[in-house]
Order: structure tokens, then sequence, then C-alpha cells
């Protein structure tokens, strides 16, 4: 009994840990005022990225900076299309989703062939910590992971304590609920928001490269699968909050890997039930646990100085 | 009044550049298309199909085109499309394409519609069936004998009757050689996660299955990543695999899609095609069970002694492997 908990429970954090490196990421961007809806972009470029640079380095950690520095990039794009020209987030960011899908594929087809190859990255390995991992139960489960886990981990409390304890998360928060207090108070509003951008971009490269090059070891055409959404909701069920992110992404995780296990049990009922579990289950929790927080007041909208 | 005029310069922006594109077509060339459901990037099914056309266009000399569908109305639409323009040959590639197929055929006599797997016949519409069944009976007859555990897992895409059919196969061939054998199946609802894929995978394996066998396309990268951690075998499916991993693949389960696709298109030219269900299996050498040279060495000579038997007996007719579609 305990094993099948303590695997459903690894399964469920290798699940969720996409999901909530990308939901970190949109938190501060949010937090700021601006909605990027192309996290599943920006995690499409880096699990690219990531792969292609793993596969010719033979470095995953080389992979893991190309796929970070690729949605950087698209990052900035997004950056000068929202914050420096002040276009539409919503427009731009669904444009950004399919330029990357279409950019991605190209690029595969260009490089490895019309009808493709097999491609096996170097990965990154599991790395048990010692003593931790001997802890009953959560022991195995968070302990004998890989690196990008581990750092998804540490990204929680340090995203926190960017947002709530430091100077640039005052600003940054300020920014997103009124935009012209801060320009009042002489703060670059459109600088802060370009850094929440790049620094949100950057989570969702850490995201992208933790699909190709640590859970599986190739590049798949559209292998984010709509995971770029499920943050985007992961976001607004936690509140703006990273620790309660985390764990409305742990929650999606585990309801996954135990329906996989339904499944792989063997009991007789259409699998299309088990695939809805996961969201069944996260929106009947988040209808009990209602927090009353409203998103950040300028939130989606460009700021013009009045004249 | 202004955007008005804005979006007309668009429009005829793009009907220039649509009109500059428009190819040159020889009038009474061999025209064929190809509707593939996902990227022919994925080193599997579509893959399959695109080496066929380009096949075609090579030994053919044929003139090809693909396009990539993914909705039922998509799949109307482009076949509509070619069909306009003169082709004579359109491959809807999947199940799922028969609906479309028989819808829009009535209107375009010239033109042939295959598509593969299926049961849909017109006079100008036929499914072209793969009877991969006939390599995954094979299988799991193989992953019955030498498994240690009596259990046996398979990962799909999408529940469609080729994939389930292809899933009972693989479970009768196991129950015929060992009648207690347990065999769990588990889908992910796509044909790209191969995240998803590997997390059913492990779970498939935590439940005690020591053989897996997948069909899931492109996401199967997950499954074998999974087989790799936890050192099991797993089969690979439609192509030849074995490379992909010969440290845990023991053999492949494999169409000759390329194959069955220059020769469909060869009757379609020669003016012999009918309007049948053409099913191609292992009698026809488009199906074959190839088992990983690397990996021979696991495989007891009696057990390879009773699988050479039931491989003749499959090919003999003698055996009926179970089949869906």
């Amino acid at each position: 009994m305990m094993e099948i908990f303590t695997s459903l429970l690894t399964s469920g954090i290798s699940l969720a840990t996409p999901l909530l490196l990308a939901a970190l990421g949109e938190i501060i961007i949010e937090k700021s005022g601006i909605i990027n809806i192309a996290l599943e972009g920006m995690m499409l470029v880096a699990a690219f990225f990531a792969m292609y640079v793993a596969l010719i380095s033979g470095s995953p950690i080389l992979g893991l900076v190309a796929g970070v520095f690729s949605a950087l990039l698209s990052a900035a794009i997004f950056a000068l299309f929202c914050v420096g020209a002040q276009a539409d987030q919503i427009i731009t960011g669904a444009g950004l989703n399919i330029f990357a899908l279409g950019l991605t594929g190209v690029l595969l087809r260009r490089i490895f062939g019309l009808t493709g190859a097999t491609i096996t990255a170097p990965t990154f390995t599991i790395l048990p910590v010692p003593f931790l991992q001997k802890l009953p139960i959560i022991g195995p489960a968070l302990f004998t992971q890989n690196a990008l886990v581990y750092l998804a981990l540490l990204l929680i409390p340090i995203t926190w304590l960017l947002l709530t304890r430091t100077r640039l998360g005052l600003h940054l928060r300020a920014v997103g609920e009124n935009p012209a207090a801060v320009d009042a108070a002489g703060l670059p509003v459109q600088r802060l928001r370009f850094a929440a951008v790049l620094i949100g971009g950057s989570y969702c490269g850490l995201a992208g490269a933790y699909l190709s090059i640590a859970q599986a070891n190739t590049f798949i055409e559209g292998m984010t699968a709509g995971r770029g959404f499920i943050a985007l909701a992961i976001v607004i069920f936690a509140g703006w909050r990273p620790f309660a992110a985390a764990a409305v992404a742990l929650l999606f995780g585990v309801a996954s890997a135990l329906q996989f296990q339904f499944q792989a049990f063997g009991l007789k009922v259409p699998y299309q039930f088990f695939l809805m579990l996961p969201y069944i289950l996260t929106i009947v929790v988040a209808a009990f646990f209602r927090h009353r927080i409203q998103a950040p007041a300028a939130m989606a909208k460009s700021y013009f100085r009045e004249g | 009044m202004k955007l008005f005029s804005k979006v007309l310069f668009a429009f005829f922006v793009l009907l220039f550049i649509s009109s500059c594109a428009k190819e040159k077509t020889a009038t009474n060339q061999f025209r064929v298309a190809l509707l593939s459901p996902g990227p022919v990037s994925d080193a599997g099914w579509n893959a399959a199909a695109y080496e066929g056309l380009q096949r075609i266009e090579k030994e053919l000399h044929a003139q090809i085109s693909q396009i990539e569908t993914k909705t039922p109305s998509e799949f109307e639409e482009a076949f509509r499309d070619y069909a306009r323009q003169g082709y004579q040959l359109v491959f809807g590639h999947g199940f799922e394409f028969q609906d479309a197929a028989a819808a829009v055929a009535p209107n375009f006599p010239k033109t042939v519609f295959i598509t593969t797997s299926g049961n849909t016949v017109r006079p100008n519409v036929a499914p072209m069936v793969f009877e991969l069944e006939h390599a995954t009976y094979l299988a799991g007859a193989l992953a019955a004998l030498l498994s240690q555990s009596g259990k046996l897992g398979m990962v799909g895409g999408i529940e469609i009757p080729p994939v389930t059919s292809t899933f009972d196969a693989f479970e009768a061939g196991a129950q015929s050689v060992k009648p207690d054998i347990k065999v769990n199946r588990s889908f992910i609802g796509n044909w790209e996660d191969a995240g998803a894929a590997k997390q059913a995978a492990l779970a498939l394996i935590d439940q005690g299955c020591d053989f897996l066998i997948h069909n899931a396309d492109a996401a199967a990268a997950g499954v074998f990543q999974a087989a790799a951690e936890r050192n099991v075998l797993v089969f690979g499916t439609n192509k030849n695999q074995n490379d992909v991993d010969p440290q845990h693949i023991l053999a492949s389960c494999v169409s000759n899609i390329p194959a069955a696709f220059v020769e469909m298109a060869q009757l379609v030219r020669d003016g012999k095609f009918e309007g049948k269900i053409y099913r191609l299996g292992m009698p026809d050498g488009v199906v074959s069970f190839e088992i990983n040279p690397q990996l021979q060495s696991q495989i007891p000579p009696a057990v390879m002694t009773r699988l050479e038997e039931i491989r003749r007996q499959i090919i003999a007719g003698t055996i009926k492997v179970p089949s869906k579609v």
C-alpha cells in the first residue's frame, strides 16, 4: 500500500514539475499587469532548443541553458510587442503560440529530415539526495528525482521571496495594480513590465527543457500538449500565490498519476473517464477552497501615460 | 473605413501571393495527395505514409502533395480541395478519414479516395487495412513465453479500433500460450505527449508488468524511456524501431506502409482499382515481426521454435488472428 502511495507521489511530482515552473513564471508576469497566454509557445521553443543543443553538445546542462535562452528570446519578442508597442496581449500571445508550433516544426524537419528521425537526446538523470531519500513515503518521492525537479522546488520559496520581500517584487506588484501611481513615483513602468516578462519567460524555458531533456528524451511537434494552458488555469486557481500554485500543480500531477495507476490496474471503466479525472478533481478542489483574491487590477491593460 | 481599406489591401496582397504560387501542372500527369492526421516528422505512422508518397513521386513519376489535417471538417475540405484540383488519388491516412471520404466521394467520381484502415467502401472509396495484428499476436505470444511476472502492459495513444485491435491481438497471442496471463492497457488520449506516455508505462511497470507494447506513435518515446529506466523489455510498432533503444526493444511489429502505398497507387494509375477492402498482412509480406538481433540471445531456442511455428500458422491461415477493422 505504502509503495503504491510513494510511486503515485513520485509520478505526480514529475508530472507536476513543468506545470509548476510555467505557473510560477506566469505569476511573476501577471503580477506586473501583463497576461501572457504564450506559455505553451515559449515552452515548446525551449523544449526544441534544449533537445537540439543537448544532442549536439552531449550535455543536458548546455541544453538547459539553450532552452532557457530561447525562451528568453521568445519572451523578449512578446515584451517588444506587448510592452514596447503596447499591442493587445491576448492576440500577441495567441500569435506567439502558433508561431512557436510552426517554427519548431520547420526546424525539426529542416534538421532531422522531413519524415523525422527518432532522436535520443542526453537527459538529466535521477539524482538521489543522500539521507533525505530515506525519509518514509515522501523521501523517495521528493528526493529521487532529477536536478530540474529540485530546482523547481527551490523556485517556489524563491519566487515568493522575490514577489513579497524584495524591492523589485514590490515594484512589480505595484505596476500590476496601479501603473499610473508607479509612474508618478518616478519608476519606469514599461521597463519593470519588460523585466517581469523576461523573468517569467526564463521559467517557461526551464519548463520546456524539462519536457524534452528530463521527462522524455526527445522532441515531438506539439509535445507541450496543452500544459501551458493548464499552468494558466493553475495561476488563477492559486490566486497568484506561489505556494498555492505548487499545491494545485501537485494536486493535478497526482490526479494524473492516479488515473494512469487506475488504467494500469485494469479497471473496466472507459479510459476517457480516467483522462477527465485530473481536470474534474482540480475544479472540485478549487471550488471548495475558494479564495477572494482578485486579479491584479491593471492586468491585460497596456499603460499609457496620460498627457 | 481606414480599417476596411487595410483589410482589403491585405486581401489583395494575399491574392497576389497565392496567384504567384499557383503550380504549373502538366495536364495529364498522375497526381497523388496525402492527408496526414499528424506531423510527417514523427518518424512513425505519418512519416511512413509520407515516405510512401515520396516513393510514388519517384517510381511512378507522379506529382504529389501533402497536408496535415486534424478535424473532420478539415478532412472533408481537404479531400474536396484535392479532388477539385483533379488529383486522381487521395490518401486519408487513418481510420478517422472514412466518413469524410464517403461524404465527398459521390461528387468526384474521377478521384479515388483511400483510407488506411476502416471499413467504408464506395465505388471510388476503399480502405487499405494493414493487419499489424498478425505481428502483435506474435509479440504477445513471445512476451507471455518470456514473462516472469505473468503480467504484460500496453500503452496506446487514442482508443480507436485500429489500436484496440492490435492490442486485442497481442492479448490473444499471449493467452494462446499462457491462458492465465494478465494483460492491462492504458491510453494517454493523444499521439504527442511523451511525458504522459512515460508515466502510463511506469504505472504499468509498478503493477508488475515486465513486457510492454505500445501503439502511441511519436509519444512512444516516453514508453521507451520508462522501459530503459526500469530495465524492462518493450516492443516497437508500425516501423522497425529496434535501433531506437537496442538494449530494451526486443522486437518490432512492422507494417511496410511505403510499399503498400506504391502498390495502391499503381493499381489506381493502371485503372485496376476496385471499391473493396484491401487487406495486407503477414501472408502478403507487408506486415512482419522483426526481432532485434542484439537481444536475440535473450530468447531461448525452444521459445524461438515455438514462435516460428505460430508465425507459419498465421501465414498459412490456420491461426485466425482476431481483427476488428
